[in-house]
């Protein structure tokens, strides 16, 4: 955030370098059960973004120590392919795929109806094929929809979007180049039925305006790709297969 | 995790193997149903997409500048490495590189580095100074059985597809990268007792040792392994040689019709 200030974002007729209005999303797709040895699995793409996730379990919690007595754990795995960037990156664990592999879990266990799994485990792994901004929130996304494919109970689904600020001005889900230049960025995960946030990330600069702007295009977004999950899982299911 | 061998799949795998029946009701030499993407991944500079039956890998191709080795100086270098991320089966667990990653990169590595598809010295910009490397990454998606044909294939198909990005490293204007032949591998596993090609993952679980060879066009092998615990008779290779020679035929035509498009 806060980059160079000499980089044009916006064109002179109001729109975004791509051509989308402020309040536009990255068109996005997503398919359930991609993953044949998966128990769920999903694939969403959001703009040039490809987010993949899978799910395993509920299966025995080990080591024993994570097990909790009263509910299940959700153990989430971020993971960016090595070339899933613009410079090929090491594989493993960074401490950024660490930190939103947490706050993730967090997330999608608040969602989860963890406590009718007591002492067991759910393995949901995000994996980052293609980068272009706002991967967090297609793995949200992409978890949420593995989830369910899996056929593991939640409160409801979790949409991972991102709203942020480029030359002062708020706009929905930054593309790389305004996630690069912009001023903030105002990730979360919101619950589309219950209008709750179970995620939560930000930085950079807005006013408190600001964040009200982006919060309502985040919720806006979040109720056209909630359609666009709901459809994806009703698809898997439709023709009777398991 | 270890996976529990079900002593009755093994059972049931020798009763097919009397009738030489599989247990999805393939040919012993018949292979699952094979696709082939390429061009699939926006900043990999090269990639594709391999699905075989339930088995799902991607590759992608890097490209990085670096000194050569000293006593190498007009050489550039050849890297490929495969993961077998917790995504791809329940049986995977994170951590660093297991011994079947490695072995499985290893592999795929040998057969693309001996056939000498990538002449080392055309990546060379600056001798003794700059010369590119090239990685090739493997992901394995989903574990549905032979991943390493899945694997090999998906390699090669993404290394021919590669455009070195020589203007985003400032050395002068983007090409496509020279790649000479198409090496492929095929796989066998021992299963109730018989060699099948293209293994599943119920055969690979409830089966023996296993055998890899990579071909080049003119059918030269350029690599050989064999995994697991077994044995075989020269007759046995013989005869899977034969078969191997005939799906990687197959197999190198299928990446060519995927290019010609």
């Amino acid at each position: 955030m806060g980059g160079y200030g000499d980089v044009q974002l916006l064109r002179d007729d109001g729109l975004r370098l791509d051509g989308r209005k402020l309040d536009e999303m990255r068109p996005v797709t997503i398919e359930a059960g991609v993953l044949p040895a998966a128990d769920g699995s999903a694939m969403v793409t959001q703009g040039l973004n490809v987010a993949v996730a899978a799910v395993y379990g509920p299966m025995e919690a080990h080591p024993r120590k994570i097990q909790r007595q009263d509910r299940a754990v959700i153990d989430v795995r971020y993971n960016m392919a090595p070339f899933s960037t613009s410079d090929r990156i090491r594989p493993g664990f960074n401490r950024r795929s660490r930190e939103i592999s947490k706050v993730t879990a967090e997330a999608l266990e608040s969602v989860v109806l963890v406590e009718r799994f007591p002492r067991s485990k759910i393995r949901v792994e995000i994996e980052i094929l293609a980068a272009e901004a706002g991967t967090r929130c297609a793995g949200i996304t992409a978890a949420a929809v593995a989830l369910a494919d899996a056929g593991i109970p939640m409160r409801d689904l979790i949409v991972g979007v991102a709203s942020g600020k480029v030359e002062d001005i708020v706009v929905l889900d930054l593309d790389k180049a305004e996630d690069n230049y912009g001023q903030a960025d105002l990730p979360v995960g919101i619950l589309p039925n219950t209008g709750e946030i179970a995620f939560l990330q930000m930085d950079g600069d807005l006013s408190p305006d600001e964040y009200n702007l982006a919060m309502e295009y985040n919720f806006k977004a979040a109720a056209e790709i909630h359609e666009i999950m709901v459809d994806a899982l009703k698809r898997r299911y439709e023709g009777g297969e398991s | 995790m270890v996976e529990l061998v079900p002593t009755l799949l093994r059972q049931e795998l020798a009763r097919l193997a009397e009738d030489d029946l599989r247990l999805d009701g393939r040919g012993r030499w018949e292979g699952r149903e094979v696709t082939l993407e390429t061009d699939c991944l926006y900043n990999a500079e090269g990639s594709a997409k391999v699905t075989m039956g339930g088995t799902i890998v991607y590759a992608g191709v890097k490209f990085e500048l670096r000194t050569p080795w000293p006593d190498r100086p007009s050489q550039g270098s050849l890297m490929c490495g495969a993961e077998l991320r917790p995504v791809a089966h329940r049986k995977y667990e994170p951590g660093p590189p297991s011994p079947q990653s490695i072995e499985l990169g290893r592999v795929v590595d040998r057969g693309i580095r001996e056939s000498g598809c990538i002449d080392m010295e055309s990546l060379c910009i600056v001798p003794g100074e700059k010369v590119w490397g090239v990685m090739i990454d493997i992901h394995v998606l989903s574990d549905g059985g032979n991943i390493f044909d899945a694997c090999g294939l998906a390699a090669i198909a993404a290394l021919r597809t590669a455009i070195v990005p020589a203007e985003r490293f400032d050395v002068g204007e983007d090409y496509t990268l020279k790649v000479k032949g198409t090496p492929i591998m095929a796989s066998f596993t021992r299963v109730g007792g018989r060699y099948v090609y293209d293994p599943s993952e119920e055969e690979e679980l409830g089966g023996d040792e296993r055998i890899h060879i990579t071909l080049g066009d003119e059918g030269h092998l350029h690599s050989l392994q064999k995994g697991l615990r077994g044995v075989f008779t020269p007759a046995e290779f013989a005869e899977i040689f034969d078969v191997a020679h005939h799906r990687c035929v197959e197999l190198r035509k299928l990446v060519a019709n995927q290019e010609g498009n």
